[in-house]
């Protein structure tokens, strides 16, 4: 079984204050794995170093055997091995939601114009956005912004997709979407770590479901157990605070 | 006391013939001064601690000396390193090596004014440090930078007077030659502080009507 993201013994620190304390997490091909935790658990800052936006202090990242910390490969090989998806889309604003999508499988991947364009009509009709094309970012809502990013990063036909925090930035009623075109996806058979705070999405979605709290993994297993049958005392807290927003993403669902 | 600007009237042409100069300068310094200032806030902020400390202490010693030193430094300074420039030349130079410095320092702030999630963006998504510069920070930079360069033109075409010095028969040296034959001095110098008004108002409009379009692209 390929292994496709492999972290062992990782350590981060910013400035004082240490984010990450050994943080060890396989995620072999093909798996979906929620990572849930209260907010300064550095979750997101885990996702962050899998794709190499932080210097790490201690440990390795290998994505797929190769080395991905820290000058291990370059953006150009790091970008078709893992895609990522921002709390804040990070859609480039000058530009129209085609050349947002195409840009990168041009300069990057060196594909023809023409071959991009109907890749990007394709990925586009795929996130429900078919009528955007030509639309600039400031004209989308949030939720409509995420699926192109998430149709942008799909271009790039990245082997894994990193999500930090997708919908956390999306008013309650966008939500839905974004979601559906995740689970979406995760149907699909790619390979995905989801940072997240949609615990019913989570459940749906993941083959596994990893508790962080205080720079470390306290406890992982399938959703089931681990969201309705945590062993530890933090997960039990951490989910019953949770609760009433749990209910409302169900709602938002539908 | 009165003003009679019949005076100087046969030497109309001879203003405009140094305003005319002015613009000359004005244009090409602008257009060097830009080029070379866009290079040096790019480098301000290059990832390479070195290469952005050498670019800062270029802007620091640009901005922190007088304009006038530098003509003279070049005009007349270089001579005695074997380096003979004509005035025009020293005088381009000058105020383009000026303004680069206060370019550069606006280039640095637009840059730094884009959100750190477009460089993280277009980092994940493949792009190399110069392709995400190009494709994706500068324009957006370049946006949040006009204003501040259309000022920056304005002020160029005013310190242009100081070529006069360098004795460049621009506007203001016109004038003192006007001002020498007529005796007229505030006439003379009223009419070329208009000439100077049209030059920079015309400028601020033009770049207005620039940085309209491109907000609403």
């Amino acid at each position: 079984m390929d292994i496709a993201v492999q972290v062992r013994g990782l350590h981060k620190s910013f400035g004082e204050l240490q984010v990450l304390k050994g943080v060890s997490l396989d995620i072999p091909n093909g798996e979906v794995v929620s990572i849930i935790g209260p907010s300064g658990s550095g979750k997101s800052t885990l996702a962050r170093c899998v794709c190499n936006l932080e210097d790490i202090d201690q440990g390795e990242i290998a994505l797929y055997g190769r080395r991905a910390d820290k000058g291990g490969m370059s953006n150009k090989e790091q970008s078709q091995l893992v895609g990522m998806i921002f709390q804040q889309f990070n859609l480039f604003p000058h530009l129209s939601v085609l050349d947002n999508i195409i840009l990168s499988p041009m300069k990057v991947r060196g594909i023809a114009r023409e071959q991009a364009i109907s890749k990007a009509a394709e990925l586009l009709d795929r996130v429900g956005l078919s009528e955007k094309i030509d639309s600039r970012p400031n004209e989308l809502s949030g939720g409509q912004q995420q699926r192109v990013a998430i149709a942008r990063a799909l271009a790039m036909e990245p082997r894994i997709m990193v999500f930090d925090e997708p919908t956390s930035a999306l008013d309650p009623e966008l939500v839905g979407e974004v979601l559906e075109v995740i689970a979406e996806l995760a149907g699909s058979g790619m390979t995905m770590m989801i940072i997240t705070h949609e615990m019913s999405f989570a459940k749906d979605v993941s083959n596994r479901v990893v508790f962080m709290a205080d720079g470390a993994i306290l406890e992982q297993g399938p959703p089931e157990q681990v969201l309705e049958r945590p062993q530890e005392e933090r997960t039990r807290t951490f989910l019953q605070r949770m609760l009433p927003h749990h209910t409302n993403v169900k709602g938002a669902e539908i | 006391m009165s003003l009679d600007f019949s005076v100087i009237s046969p030497y109309i042409p001879m203003i405009l013939t140094g305003a005319w100069f002015t613009v000359k300068a004005s244009l090409c310094s602008v257009a060097l001064g830009s080029l070379f200032g866009l290079l040096v806030g790019a480098l301000r902020v290059l990832p390479i601690a070195p290469i952005r400390w050498i670019a800062a202490a270029y802007i620091y010693v640009i901005r922190g000396t007088p304009l006038l030193i530098q003509l003279f430094l070049i005009y007349f300074g270089l001579p005695s390193l074997g380096i003979n420039l004509n005035a025009f030349t020293a005088g381009i130079i000058g105020l383009s090596i000026n303004s680069s410095g206060y370019v550069g320092e606006i280039v640095r702030g637009g840059i730094e004014a884009v959100p750190k999630g477009q460089w993280e963006a277009s980092r994940v998504l493949g792009l190399s440090y110069v392709q995400s510069m190009r494709n994706i920070i500068l324009p957006q930079a370049i946006r949040n930078m006009l204003p501040a360069i259309g000022n920056e033109f304005v002020t160029l075409i005013k310190e242009s007077s100081l070529l006069s010095t360098l004795a460049i028969t621009e506007l203001t040296m016109a004038g003192q030659q006007v001002r020498s034959v007529t005796y007229a001095s505030f006439e003379t110098f009223i009419a070329v502080g208009l000439v100077y008004l049209c030059l920079t108002s015309s400028t601020s409009l033009a770049l207005q009507l620039i940085e309209r379009r491109w907000q609403t692209r």
